[in-house]
């Protein structure tokens, strides 16, 4: 039983990874930037969840403004961030996302301090027994917002002219383009998506944690990234898989290694492994 | 004289045969041919020769050295000059400095040495002479964007010459040149022989390569379909046959 | 005055630092976000040998070693994985080494090492050290740029795979950039453990890693001066203005962004477009 709670722990955690690790993925398949502020994209869905939620009372709405605001702002940051430094060598964008990853935090923390804000009245804290396990509320919604939102993902990647669109682009953005297809606004589509899934993946984190502080991106954001190397840079079927491998490797991991390395580097440690094995990471392409 | 010894090399992919027992040999002073429609492996074949592609079966032999095992770097040192088919210059740096960088293979044979090696002055010298001979050295104080793809294809040759090569070997350095600038480009390789220089040519362009080549080889679906000089070879129905079936005699020529 | 001399040992200790850094990332282009790590096996190993009584220069000299055969390590990890893969492992090797320092009770766990012993050279002796290791420092990255070590790494950063073609064997002076940029952030890492006398892991934080990469960049990828004007500055302003102090970190944050959003060659970019013909003395790359 210890076994198989360890291991539905670590396929929780998994899927908030794959939440925040997608919309990384997506941005990496389509620009070639690790978008390392996306994780400040997922701090603010948490600080619109619970501040709306605050001061309206209803989980419906702070989970439209944290998907959708931070789904719009994703497509900003886009706009005045990256647009004008494509062309850069690889390290510019990079470094470019940090700053303002960092600087995002920090803004945080001037705007709502750093103690951080918790929800009034904790919604889904209820425990819930299905099937013989013992979950809360909150994390059931977890498991199920996330396989409703990648299932509809990979619905809309392969069931629409939109998601044909974007697929073509990030094969080949210039046969998709000479098929009239305007790569600016697969972007843009991109952007938002990404963006609007970290946004919810943050709501998610601030409820079950009841807690939403300026600097709960800062794991994530650096974890996400070894998910998607992990994966295979740009492979949402690899992020996918990565996302679970490494919270049930994390979820084991804590209670057999943790009194030689701590969670966040034995996440690390499998990364470095695995890379070595192998230097594309365990899977190749979409 | 043979200068590299290719012996029965059969490279896999999965189950497909890339190269099949394919042996061939280059002598001293010769350009070889090595022609064949698309996807007859003489690229596999080229990367067989620079060790990106490891064959399943085979030796390659520099004068009775075997290269098998060693880096792509060290079978430049024992004398192999490698040209790319699409050129990459160090965009950074002027093309005379590209050319120095490969003309000062002393000065950075020793990492560690290197460190103490300050002068460039000399290398930077000969590097115009072999700008000179590719006939570029009016552009030699210009950095690669500003020149068009002619000159990135004389430069690149320039600098694989600067090294020294016992033998050059070259894929497709004609692809992208118009019909002139073939010729040209053509004309230096003949040079380059009369001087001595061993050539390995891979090359779609069957006019060029009947008017230069000393003797061809002719790869077909990973098997070597002919060998000889460039009049009987290219009079064999076989080869023409591989051609048609290709479709690359009207879209290369 | 202590505090100034304080301040000045501080400002060369991150010039050697970034210095350490831009010779992997500036001049041989490999992209390292965890470079504080060896800063930090530099200042632990200097520090745990000084509280057991070795003498201080043996000390520095074995935290440079230990950091430096670590990096070797990353060097080699380097040979398999490039570009942003390359990044990430770096940045994993920052986090690996946190987390195992942070669960080492012979390392000090998390209150980390304190009590450092003073290596007596009195405050003035140990700051004219530190200067004399930025000088030396210095002079060691002029030299490896004009030489054509310096010269190889350029090509190593433009196309690793033209390089070999020209029969370079680029591993080995991949290897060299990091055993070297490695073995003096050990170096800078045992002067900073014995100027501030104690050090815990959060000294060698991953935003660390950053505020090291933001000099670097912000100097000018592989800009020597550059890459000291921009260190020497942002080590000191948030010191001198203490109303910078609580907002550090958006300074560098945004900092780091607006130079790479506007200015991707930093300052010394920025100095060269200025003023053209100062070319050589802000020699840059990665900038047309």
């Amino acid at each position: 039983m210890l076994y198989l709670e360890l291991f539905l722990q670590g396929l929780l955690q998994g899927s908030i990874y794959a939440l925040i690790a997608v919309g990384l993925t997506l941005v990496y398949g389509l620009l070639r930037i690790l978008h390392v502020a996306h994780a400040g994209l997922y701090t603010l869905g948490g600080y619109f969840g619970v501040l709306v939620y605050n001061s309206s009372g209803s989980l419906m709405l702070s989970g439209v403004v944290a998907m959708f605001g931070v789904g719009i702002l994703g497509v900003i940051i886009y706009r005045l961030c990256y647009e004008a430094i494509l062309d850069q060598p690889p390290f510019v964008p990079l470094i470019a996302s940090i700053g303002l990853f960092i600087a995002m935090e920090e803004l945080y923390r001037i705007l709502f301090g750093s103690y951080g804000i918790s929800y009034a009245n904790p919604p889904l804290q209820q425990m819930l027994p299905l099937g013989g396990m013992y979950l809360r509320e909150g994390e059931w919604v977890t498991i199920l917002v996330s396989i409703i939102l990648i299932g509809g993902l990979a619905w809309l990647s392969s069931h629409t002219r939109l998601g044909l669109a974007w697929r073509a682009t990030v094969t080949d953005p210039q046969m998709a383009e000479s098929f009239g297809i305007d790569p600016i606004r697969v972007r843009y589509f991109n952007f938002f998506i990404g963006s609007a899934l970290a946004g919810t993946a943050g709501m998610i984190v601030g409820i079950l944690n009841n807690l939403v502080e300026p600097t709960m991106g800062s794991v994530p954001s650096y974890k996400a990234l070894a998910i998607i190397v992990l994966g295979g840079l740009g492979s949402v079927r690899g992020t996918l898989v990565a996302a679970l491998a490494l919270g049930v490797v994390e979820s084991f991991g804590t209670i057999y290694l943790g009194n030689v390395l701590n969670r966040d580097a034995i996440a690390f440690v499998f990364l470095i492994l695995v890379l070595m094995v192998r230097p594309q990471g365990m899977f190749r392409g979409i | 004289m043979s200068l590299l010894d290719i012996r029965n090399i059969s490279v896999r992919f999965g189950g497909v045969h890339a190269l099949e027992e394919v042996s061939l040999n280059l002598n001293q002073g010769e350009i070889l041919g090595l022609i064949g429609p698309n996807g007859a492996g003489k690229t596999t074949m080229l990367r067989v020769i620079t060790g990106v592609v490891q064959p399943n079966h085979g030796e390659i032999d520099l004068e009775g050295e075997m290269l098998n095992n060693l880096p792509i770097h060290a079978r430049v040192r024992k004398g192999l000059g490698f040209a790319q088919q699409l050129v990459r210059p160090f965009r950074e740096m002027t093309l005379a400095e590209n050319v120095a960088l490969a003309a000062g293979a002393e000065q950075t044979r020793h990492p560690w040495r290197s460190m103490f090696r300050v002068e460039r002055r000399n290398a930077l010298q000969e590097s115009l002479k072999w700008l000179a001979m590719v006939g570029i050295e009016n552009a030699a104080d210009s950095y690669p964007n500003a020149v068009p793809l002619g000159y990135l294809k004389r430069m690149e040759v320039a600098r694989v010459l600067a090294l020294r090569p016992r033998m050059l070997l070259l894929d497709e350095p004609l692809a992208g040149l118009n019909q002139v600038e073939a010729t040209a480009f053509a004309d230096i390789l003949v040079e380059l022989k009369s001087q001595g220089q061993t050539i390995l040519l891979i090359e779609h362009n069957l006019a060029e390569v009947r008017r230069i080549c000393s003797r061809l080889v002719v790869l077909d679906n990973g098997c070597k379909l002919a060998e000889g000089s460039p009049e009987t070879v290219l009079k064999q129905p076989s080869v023409l046959e591989a051609y048609i079936g290709q479709g690359t005699v009207h879209a290369e020529n | 005055m202590g505090y100034e001399i304080s301040l000045l040992t501080f400002m060369g200790i991150s010039i050697i630092g970034s210095l350490s850094l831009n010779l992997i990332t500036g001049f041989c282009g490999q992209v390292s976000l965890g470079h504080v790590a060896f800063v930090g096996i530099g200042a632990y190993t200097a520090s745990i040998l000084t509280k057991a009584d070795t003498p201080f220069f043996v000390a520095l000299l074995a935290g440079m070693l230990l950091a430096g055969s670590f990096g070797v390590m990353v060097g080699l990890a380097s040979l398999r994985v490039r570009h942003d893969f390359l990044a990430i492992t770096t940045m994993g090797v920052n986090f690996v080494f946190l987390g195992v320092v942070r669960q080492q009770e012979w390392l000090g766990g998390e209150l980390g090492v304190s009590s450092i012993p003073d290596p007596g050279l009195g405050k003035l002796g140990f700051l004219a050290l530190v200067l004399g290791c930025v000088i030396l420092v210095a002079l060691l990255s002029l030299q490896i740029r004009r030489s054509w070590m310096g010269y190889v790494f350029e090509a190593v950063s433009g196309d690793e795979d033209t390089a070999r073609m020209l029969g370079l064997d680029v591993s080995r002076y991949k290897l060299i950039a990091f055993a070297l940029g490695t073995a003096l952030a050990g170096l800078s890492g045992g002067l900073y453990a014995h100027h501030v006398r104690f050090i815990f892991p959060d000294s060698f934080a991953f935003v660390e890693s950053i505020t090291l990469l933001a000099m670097v960049v912000i100097g000018g990828n592989g800009s020597i001066l550059g890459v000291i004007v921009a260190s020497a500055l942002l080590s000191v302003l948030p010191q001198w203005f203490q109303f910078i102090g609580d907002y550090k970190l958006l300074l560098y944050g945004s900092l780091l962004f607006i130079v790479m959003r506007f200015s991707p060659g930093g300052l010394a970019g920025l100095a060269k477009n200025i003023f053209p013909k100062s070319k050589k003395a802000f020699a840059l790359k990665g900038n047309q």
